[in-house]
């Protein structure tokens, strides 16, 4: 206990460490980047195991209904299929939130969104398996289902699960201060309603398992796409009744994440037991229409606002009604509705706050984590609403949010902390460069600008079940085979953890990133890690790194020092070479020679490090959720030229500039932010799943769901403003998901800029744009 | 899901051979050409055709011929992007190879054919817009011979045309542009590439020898109508005129008059009405401007 709560405490402390790297900083592509392009390395769908089975999921074409009966001894009967389950094969529920567990591998006595799994075949090939799915006969009592939220709350009459009345999965208020008194006394008091929509991340690889279960020692071996493997291992113990210390994860490459394969999915669950009773290794893999069918995506809030000002423009106070749309079942929902709580606190200093939200069950695919959760949709209705206290108090845009705009050191009414922040430099960066002040107003007809800020959290202070282990273990071998070899379970999932890690480790050893071997994430090799979610990775795996390395460093300095027969304190190490900081021309020896001198007199070298998250007192109310050690911050200016004929917003450029602390990788930073920019813009003005009434859903496919082609993107100038977080590993923070929070608002603010119509739903279609413009002229 | 039912798969090595086979196999084959439309509807179940018979592979039905003053002939088995990389047809059609660009992904265009774009009859296909547009005709031919209909009149509803037991489109014809005449394309749907569309539309505007009256217009529109809509109020409208602001307004009322769109998970009827307007506007003073240079 000692060791951990040093460490979680000490980086309190800030030493001060350097500012002057050489790894990182560098914008090195992916090292996996060349081998996933050309197809050389695998994916989960990629791999094939011996006597290998193909298991497929028969679905619901039913958003609610009763299962009176299942017969599928026709499916049996086939030729090739190995078994059948179904929800009798797996009573268990699961679900990450562990107090919330309400999902099954298969629907149990009901299903309750389109698409729910039902039965699960396994045959020697996809096409039996497929072919046995038609033979299964399901009879359903149809139920009425309830797609809208706003609908379930009023319908106790009709509850999705017995134990949820009024179909309240969970509510929650927060009151931080007095926040009905600063609105009363409040010298402009604005309030709105908005939308936001129900999207889905649409990552290209689908969710794929293979499952190996071994009969002779009990042992089950999951191949899988999940981003979370520690929360998978936990749940699929509970599931299958196995110790965790039966269950073996291994996480091939995945292809994107976004926060959706932070759930275990129905593939790892369904391969695990038709795995275990057929003997073989069962492998599933989603169909496109499952991934919609499962989800996992944002949810759709509901949301009510109140936010108050001084007579100077200052926010007195925000009063936040969100009824969030939950879909099926549980998921992350507590989890983001306390999210959409907390993002209402910073980046600008809110002094009073109350919030009140329902996260409530529909007959719809479950919501869940989507890259910056519970952030965008709070995000989408203050940026606008900030835009037009602007415009009441004869302000621009920038003013007010400079006025308002938090600074390093400042602690929030819920007692966020807010160690180091660059907010109003990324203001100063995005106005300067697009031409803001100059554009902004001034524009003809059709074309507009409009600004926005936005932030997300870089870690996260708690686990989802009571815990105080240190988050992040990272381990570094170092041996004269492989030079150095690091050791963590932290997932890359696309985003490039690998690499940054490598660049780390390479930092603080004085070696180059291209000789750091990353070796992938498998439960039964790498130390534990958390999962990827709250964009965490930089800043625990940085710390846990960063300690693992320095206790290598203390091995390794002395030898050289010897070798280079001078004193400890004048070596130090760089470019695979250690030197004496004097002489450097004279002294100075291989890093690889000094490996090879300490294990030939010492014998191996292996060091960990961890990274245990600081808590903070006096938190109460739920405000835990969404505490994290460290924020990073974007601004955005989006330039948009709507077509006054069609409707139709066309986003020309987007100016962007990001605190992420010091960049490890800038080119990924980069990689980041045009990503978080297409998927912000793909809400804002695209995507959408469509729900019939009766709970069908209309368009599970990319040809129908439809997500922003590079033919649609426009113009990016990224920039990252100079930033070093001393809280922080190297100075880092995070650019995964703060840089998606701007992006709809800016949007929304240019087209305000362009046609004056303020729209508070999201996706903003070229219809509902026309009509707006229609209404105008009939004015 | 993935996989297709079961079917007999047939590779005829001549066209004859291929006549042979529709005939004899009827209603209950499917002719594959490019194959990006019959594999998504085989694999989505809406279609278990017994038996598939693949004509890709039949140079005879393949090929673009385009010879000086004597138009063009596109055999049906042509892809999209043969077509929409053919620098010869876009010097005198490059309304078509417009369109032909814009039609789905790289993918789908390599595999794709202009004849397969026809026969599926869509009505939100993107080339019978610009064919019929440009007069193009439509051989037919079965083992009794060969026949010729306009584009428009091929096609007769939603994945619905002319083509009887036995026969299949063999090439398109394309008339030799007029002189002082140009085709425009244009559509309306959400992104920029890889769209259904919502609308789309061509107009065909040939003028009189002094390079300012109309002589004749065609408008023909897409995914308005169950097939290609051919305006017959424009004629009346713009022949014989100078193209000026009122009677571009007028096109895009007339157009709009004529269009019965409906609602579906793509747009409104309203809102393509309403966009209907916008494309004849655009589109009729873009070929009049096109056919004064040309």
């Amino acid at each position: 206990m000692g060791k951990m709560y040093e460490v979680s405490n000490k980086y309190h402390e800030y030493k001060d460490y350097t500012r002057e790297f050489t790894e990182v900083g560098r914008s090195i592509p992916r090292l996996d980047g060349a081998a996933k392009v050309t197809g050389k390395v695998q994916y989960t769908d990629d791999l094939v195991l011996p006597r290998m089975a193909y298991g497929k999921i028969l679905r619901s074409p039913h958003a609610h209904a009763i299962i009176k009966s299942i017969d599928f001894s026709e499916a049996l009967k086939l030729d090739g299929v190995y078994d059948v389950i179904t929800g009798a094969d797996c009573p268990i529920p699961y679900g990450i939130v562990p107090h919330n567990a309400n999902e099954h591998a298969l629907a149990v006595g009901k299903v309750r969104n389109w698409g729910e799994g039902v039965a699960a075949v396994a045959a020697r090939d996809e096409a039996t398996a497929e072919k046995a799915l038609e033979l299964i006969k399901v009879e359903y009592e149809v139920l009425e289902a309830i797609v809208d939220p706003r609908e379930s709350l009023k319908r106790d009459d009709l509850r999705i699960h017995e134990d949820a009345p009024n179909n309240i999965a969970y509510e929650g208020v927060q009151v931080y201060g007095e926040p009905e008194k600063a609105l009363e006394e409040s010298d402009y008091v604005l309030e709105q309603e908005y939308y936001s929509s129900y999207v889905n991340h649409a990552f290209i690889e689908p969710q794929s398992a293979i499952a190996d279960f071994d009969n002779n020692t009990g042992q089950l071996h999951l191949y899988a796409t999940c981003q979370v493997p520690h929360y998978t291992h936990q749940q699929l113990s509970k599931v299958m009744e196995l110790p965790m210390n039966k269950i073996r994860i291994t996480v091939p490459l995945i292809g994107g994440g976004f926060g959706g394969k932070g759930v275990a999915s129905q593939a790892d669950f369904c391969s695990a037991i038709l795995s275990r009773k057929i003997g073989r290794p069962v492998k599933i893999t989603y169909e496109r229409s499952e991934v919609f069918a499962t989800n996992n995506g944002r949810h759709p809030c509901y949301m009510k606002f109140k936010m108050g000002f001084d007579k100077n423009g200052k926010i007195t106070a925000v009063d936040f009604n969100n009824i969030m749309d939950g879909g099926a079942y549980a998921g992350w929902g507590i989890v983001v509705l306390f999210y959409t709580a907390s993002m209402v606190h910073i980046p600008y200093m809110v002094p009073n706050v109350r919030f009140e939200g329902k996260r409530v069950y529909t007959n719809k695919p479950t919501c869940g984590a989507h890259r910056g959760l519970g952030g965008v949709q709070p995000r989408f209705a203050m940026e606008q609403m900030l835009d037009q206290a602007a415009a009441h108090f004869g302000m621009s845009p920038y003013e007010i949010r400079k006025l308002n705009a938090a600074e390093s050191g400042y602690t929030a009414k819920s007692m966020m902390y807010v160690p180091h922040t660059e907010y109003k430099k990324c203001l100063d960066e995005v106005v300067q460069r697009s031409g803001y002040l100059e554009k902004h107003g001034k524009l003809p007809y059709g074309k507009g600008i409009g600004l926005s800020g936005g932030y997300y959290i870089s870690g996260t202070s708690y686990t989802l079940y009571l815990s105080y282990k240190p988050h992040t273990v990272a381990t570094i071998k170092i041996d004269e085979e492989n030079g150095a070899t690091v050791f963590c379970g932290a997932t890359d999932i696309g985003q490039g953890v690998d690499t940054v890690m490598a660049q780390m480790a390479a930092e603080t050893l004085g070696i180059k990133t291209e000789d750091v071997k990353v070796i992938p994430r498998d439960t039964q090799i790498s130390t534990f890690d958390l999962g990827t979610f709250a964009s965490r990775l930089t800043f625990a795996t940085g710390w846990a790194i960063r300690k693992a390395a320095e206790k290598v460093n203390a091995e390794l300095f002395p030898v050289a020092a010897s070798m280079l027969q001078c004193r400890g304190e004048e070596i130090a190490v760089k470019d695979g070479m250690f030197y004496s900081i004097y002489e450097k021309k004279k002294k100075h020896v291989p890093w690889s020679d000094v490996v090879t001198m300490y294990i030939e007199s010492n014998g191996p070298l292996t060091c960990t490090g961890q990274f245990t998250p600081p808590r903070r007192k006096g938190i109460q109310q739920g405000g835990n959720i969404g505490h994290s050690p460290t924020f990073g911050f974007s601004a955005q200016i989006a330039e948009v030229d709507v077509d006054l004929e069609t409707g139709k917003v066309n986003v020309l450029k987007i100016t962007e500039a990001g605190d992420c602390g010091q960049p490890i990788n800038p080119m990924s930073v980069e990689g980041q932010v045009h990503g978080s920019i297409q998927m912000g813009m793909g809400q804002a003005l695209y995507e959408e799943m469509k729900i019939a009434p009766d709970g069908k859903f209309i368009n599970p496919s990319l040809h129908d769901y439809k997500l922003p082609t590079s033919m649609d993107m426009p113009e990016i100038d990224a920039t990252i403003v100079e930033a070093f977080d001393p809280s922080a590993p190297y100075g880092g923070k995070e650019s995964g998901e703060g840089p998606i929070q701007p992006t709809a608002p800016a949007i929304f603010n240019a087209v305000y800029d362009a046609i004056g119509v303020r729209f508070t739903e999201m996706p903003l279609t070229p219809e509902k744009v026309l009509n707006a413009i229609k209404a105008n002229k009939a004015k | 899901m993935n996989i297709l039912n079961e079917f007999e798969y047939y590779a005829p090595k001549t066209k004859s051979e291929a006549l042979e086979l529709v005939k004899s196999l009827g209603s209950s084959a499917k002719v594959l050409a490019g194959g990006t439309d019959l594999i998504i509807m085989m694999k989505e179940k809406m279609i278990k055709p017994e038996a598939i018979i693949d004509i890709s592979n039949l140079d005879e039905l393949k090929g673009i011929v385009c010879k000086d003053g004597q138009g063009a002939e596109i055999g049906a088995c042509t892809t999209i992007a043969e077509i929409e990389f053919s620098k010869d047809l876009e010097k005198k059609y490059s309304a078509l190879t417009y369109a032909a660009g814009e039609l789905g992904s790289n993918q789908v265009r390599v595999m794709a054919t202009i004849g397969g774009n026809c026969c599926h009859s869509s009505p939100a296909a993107e080339t019978p817009t610009p064919l019929s547009a440009l007069g193009a005709k439509v051989v037919i031919s079965g083992l009794a011979g060969e026949r010729e209909l306009p584009m428009e009149d091929f096609i007769q509803g939603n994945r619905k045309n002319d083509l009887q037991p036995g026969e299949i489109v063999s090439k398109f014809i394309l008339p030799e542009p007029a002189k002082k005449s140009a085709c425009r394309y244009g559509y309306i749907g959400l992104r920029n590439a890889m769209e259904i569309d919502a609308v789309n539309m061509a107009v065909n505007i040939t003028l009189e020898d002094d390079g300012t009256k109309i002589k004749d217009v065609k408008l023909v529109m897409g995914s308005v109508s169950p097939r290609p809509l051919v305006s017959e109020l424009i004629p009346g409208l713009l022949k014989g005129t100078e193209l000026t602001e009122e009677l571009i307004v007028k096109a895009g009322e007339a157009a709009q008059s004529e269009a019965k769109p409906i609602t579906d998970v793509r747009a409104s009827a309203e809102y393509r009405r309403d966009v209907v307007g916008a494309l004849a506007r655009r589109l009729v003073k873009e070929a009049y401007e096109a056919a004064k240079e040309a």
